[in-house]
């Protein structure tokens, strides 16, 4: 619920900030649109535009490759580090 | 001549002056290939999200350069026999747009070579927390 919530109000973050360009390598911008699981946001929690969530689903899957952002997370881990190693 | 970035990691069981003899050795495949290097970008020693090669951490350094399409596969190849890296990824910077954030990006690396240094301490902080608390 209380996830649900935080989401609410529904407009595109980046477009509120004018994003042009994401760099896969700046970790703290695209934490936004992870889950605590690290998976990818849908859309319509993240009320994130069609435009900026193909940038994002691009730039989360380069930063998994260059292994700065998990692919999975282990229920153990969930528990300890939700967003530690990121901040 | 089109821009590319490449990141590498290098593994971390190399001594300081081999991973920068490897870096260097990394830089020579991109500049015999034909590249022109116009920024580097050392991230340092970071925790990895997943062990790679059951390696926890890894050296990261990222390299702005531009150069022929077709020497891509070439550059590419040679990394993929290195086996000091662990890892290495290929961004292509195609579109107007695209281009336009290829420049800041190095701009940006150039204007600041010391400031990974000045990152590097908060972020081994941040890692030492997280173990703590995992433990
Ligand atoms: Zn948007």
């Amino acid at each position: 619920m209380s996830e649900k919530r935080k989401y609410k109000k529904r407009y595109c973050k980046y477009c509120e900030a004018k994003v042009d360009f994401m760099d896969y390598k700046d970790v703290a911008n695209i934490r936004f649109s992870l889950s605590e699981r690290y998976k990818i946001m849908p859309r319509r929690l993240t009320g994130n535009c069609k435009r900026h969530q193909d940038m994002i689903s691009t730039v989360i899957k380069r930063a998994r490759a260059a292994a700065l952002v998990p692919y999975t997370v282990t229920r153990k881990q969930v528990v300890t580090a939700p967003f530690e190693n990121l901040k | 001549m089109r821009k590319y970035e490449n990141l590498v990691i290098v593994k971390p069981t190399l001594t300081a002056e081999e991973i920068q003899a490897s870096i260097n050795a990394i830089e020579e495949v991109i500049t015999s290939n034909g590249g022109e290097i116009a920024a580097r970008d050392t991230m340092g020693m970071r925790k990895l999200a997943y062990p790679i090669e059951k390696n926890e951490r890894g050296y990261y350094h990222v390299v702005y350069y531009s150069v022929a399409p077709a020497a891509i596969a070439e550059i590419e190849r040679r990394f993929r026999i290195n086996e000091d890296l662990l890892r290495f990824v290929t961004i292509k910077y195609d579109t107007n747009r695209e281009v336009a954030a290829w420049n800041g990006l190095v701009e940006k690396a150039n204007k600041a070579p010391e400031a990974p240094k000045a990152e590097e301490a908060p972020a081994e902080e941040a890692e030492a927390t997280t173990e703590a608390a995992a433990e």
